[in-house]
């Protein structure tokens, strides 16, 4: 009877915040977490952590945990190692973010191969091992040529516009910022809303558990352009670009909770 | 020899620079990781699009007539040179989010919230009226918002597809018959 009722409650209380479109978002977002935890007593962001850790402490074909490679900062170092992608990995020679390492150390160390890997899995482990950056600095470092490459790409694909509807990053989260088209209000995300640091994310307007890489494809399809596919050079050259840009930015809290 | 590779140089840059290229070849390459549906957005971006990247959107004021110029010479008119259509159809178009979502930047319909992206349309008709030469401006803002507004973010929708002349006409009509919806009925979220 208790719990039917808060449930209720907090559904009332959901619809009466999707419905008005003029709060500030963060505070309805705050407002929701809080009443998520009140009501369930867990947040959803939570339960995908333990979900990632389980995964990230399970053996594969190899024998090997995760805990066995690097992000970063060495073997089974997180504290603070999603803070630092994307960076340059001397052993794969490639510049990588929290998704696609994720998949590096699944198929290269774990014995995973590709196809056996679900997505739903690389987003838990990210939700986890970003957890352990909250409270952390963004420090994304340009030193390596590749970096340095993949930055100037990532700059000259925020600001194109391409496609049937001449979409542009930077046509919104530039020129529009604080305007409104749909729901929200376009975020400044080069800079003072440092979009970076509010991913990865639970967003609880529709359940969903999203990295930076699902934000990202998102912008693009939700007007009809074709979007990057995962772990594809084009979005992480995006999200040097972005994180470079919050250099500096305290992670409030990872995995974030939005809209 | 020397002289030679020099003014080979040269005509391949002046080539570049005329041809307003905004990636270059092996940009377009790193791009195609991103799948193919993906990258020819970029191989196929359009000179005009270019232009809009390498300015960040703000075009310098010596290129802006022949810029205006180009975009005005891509619209293109109903066959029997009406206009404003069916208001109804037009209000179809208009508050369908996978046409022309319309709603989503301009305030004004009475059938969904507005955005306030773009100006507000609120009973975009009463306050006009239909003037053969406010019938062609709305039309032609429509076809090609990027003949009056360079590298807005506004969909050029006739110029690049998205919907035909006739149904651009419908839209005009709805947004200026002074019988449609949307001057007959409070927009959404009016005061």
């Amino acid at each position: 009877m208790g719990k039917g009722w808060q449930v209720g409650l907090m559904f009332l209380l959901l619809g009466i915040g999707l419905a008005q479109g003029e709060v500030d978002p963060r505070e309805e977002a705050k407002r929701q977490r809080e009443l998520l935890l009140q009501t369930a007593g867990i947040l959803p962001t939570e339960l995908v952590v333990a979900q990632g850790e389980e995964l990230f402490n399970r053996k594969g074909p190899s024998g090997r945990t995760m805990a066995e490679c690097d992000f970063g900062l060495g073997k089974g170092v997180l504290e603070g190692a999603a803070a630092r992608l994307p960076r340059y990995f001397l052993d794969t020679g490639k510049v990588e973010d929290l998704d696609s390492r994720i998949l590096t150390c699944m198929t290269r160390v774990q014995g995973f191969k590709p196809e056996q890997i679900r997505r739903s899995e690389v987003v838990a482990i990210a939700f986890y091992i970003a957890s352990k950056s909250t409270g952390h600095r963004i420090q994304v470092r340009l030193l390596f040529p590749q970096e340095r490459e993949l930055y100037a790409l990532g700059e000259k694909l925020f600001y194109a516009r391409s496609g049937r509807r001449d979409f542009g990053c930077a046509t919104c989260h530039v020129t529009y910022v604080g305007r409104r088209a749909g729901v929200l209000r376009y975020a400044d995300v080069l800079g003072k809303d440092k979009s970076w640091t509010n991913w990865p994310a639970y967003r609880y307007s529709n359940d969903q558990a999203w990295t930076m890489q699902d934000r990202i494809r998102a912008c693009y399809t939700v007007v009809g352009h074709p979007g990057p596919e995962l772990y594809s050079l084009p979005v992480l050259a995006l999200q040097l670009f972005m994180a470079y840009q919050a250099n500096g930015a305290v992670v409030e809290e990872w995995p974030a909770f939005v809209r | 020899m020397r002289q030679t590779f020099l003014f080979l140089l040269a005509l391949l840059i002046l080539a570049l620079a005329l041809a307003q290229r905004y990636f270059t070849e092996e940009e377009l390459k790193l791009i195609q990781a991103g799948g193919r549906t993906y990258a020819e957005a970029f191989t196929g971006q359009r000179p005009d699009q270019a232009l809009c990247s390498i300015h960040r959107n703000r075009l310098p004021a010596d290129l802006l007539p022949q810029f205006l110029e180009e975009q005005r010479a891509l619209i293109k008119y109903p066959a029997d040179g009406k206009l404003m259509g069916d208001w109804r159809k037009g209000g179809e178009i208009y508050n369908d989010l996978r046409k022309a979502n319309c709603f989503s930047c301009h305030f004004g319909s009475p059938v969904h919230l507005g955005g306030d992206v773009g100006p507000s349309l609120e009973k975009y008709g009463l306050n006009r009226g239909q003037s053969e030469a406010i019938q062609r401006y709305t039309y032609e803002v429509i076809y090609n918002a990027w003949a009056y507004f360079p590298c807005t973010v506004m969909y050029r929708f006739g110029a690049l597809g998205g919907l035909t002349p006739e149904e651009i006409a419908h839209v005009v009509a709805y947004l200026l018959d002074p019988e449609s919806d949307f001057n007959t009925k409070p927009a959404v979220g009016s005061k």
